[in-house]
């Protein structure tokens, strides 16, 4: 069986990245709407 | 004059769909690590399907309402119209945002490359600049019914580009994967892949629901205070 490609850390990146743009978005329209 | 709805009651409305679209967004990163098995070939970074797919799906939303809204505000001249397309185009960039980021995250490992010019990365790019544009003259123009005109004009010549990005990797040779969801045929995922990637595009379509509801209550507070400060 082929061994898994080590390529975690990408999908970290991703899923940090994501976080960061939804959750900073979701502050800025907070901030906006107070 | 068109009656505007409260603002007060929009806002918390959107906040509390915020919430819930964030709590689901942890929802989803569990379910996507925790309880979904790793893809044989691409390994863990097949998992930034999970959110690129929904990302994708939210922007398509936002900027398809886009050009229906602005379509219906020509026709009616209600500014609710126009301010609910300003909402969703802000909206729609901030997913596209995500999409244009995990792409090429995505790109690296199983590619080889971050980018490449093919069609629907380039189409694609070209939807982002486009909204940037939208935004940008939307802050350009002061005077409301001409902007509202302007920007409905702008829109609906942007929703021509969504379905053509959409049929783009049937149109063109292109490294992009072919859709897995939205195509004529069954879904080609296995069943526990397929479950966490619709429970991620319902979480992104609450997401989009509370963004969207949020920011269209922001625009409404201030339309109502240029119209009171009209009358003063």
């Amino acid at each position: 069986m082929p061994e898994l490609p080590q390529n975690a850390p990408y999908m970290v990146a991703a899923y940090v990245v994501t976080a960061v743009i939804l959750v900073g978005y979701a502050v800025s329209l907070w901030v906006r709407s107070r | 004059m068109t009656p505007l709805p409260s603002a007060g009651r929009v806002i918390r409305a959107g906040r509390l769909l915020t919430i819930l679209g964030l709590l689901g967004m942890a929802l989803v990163y569990v379910l996507a690590l925790q309880f979904t098995p790793v893809e044989a070939r691409q390994g863990m970074a097949q998992k930034i399907f999970y959110v690129h797919a929904p990302a994708a799906w939210g922007a398509l939303i936002a900027f398809i309402l886009v050009g229906v809204a602005s379509i219906l505000y020509l026709w009616l001249h209600d500014p609710r119209l126009d301010l609910f397309a300003e909402a969703s185009a802000e909206v729609g960039l901030a997913f596209s945002a995500v999409m244009l980021t995990t792409g090429p995250i995505w790109g690296k490992p199983v590619w080889g490359t971050w980018w490449t010019w093919d069609a629907r990365l380039t189409l694609t790019l070209f939807l982002f600049l486009l909204f940037l544009g939208y935004l940008t003259l939307r802050a350009a123009v002061r005077e409301p019914v001409e902007r509202a005109r302007f920007s409905a004009v702008l829109g609906i010549m942007a929703l021509v580009l969504v379905p053509f990005i959409h049929l783009s990797v049937y149109l063109f040779r292109t490294l992009h994967p072919q859709p897995i969801l939205l195509k004529p045929s069954r879904p080609s995922l296995p069943p526990e892949m397929l479950r966490t990637l619709l429970t991620s595009m319902g979480v992104y379509t609450l997401l989009y629901l509370g963004f969207v509801t949020l920011r269209y209550g922001i625009g409404l507070r201030r339309a109502v205070a240029l119209r009171e400060a009209d009358d003063a």
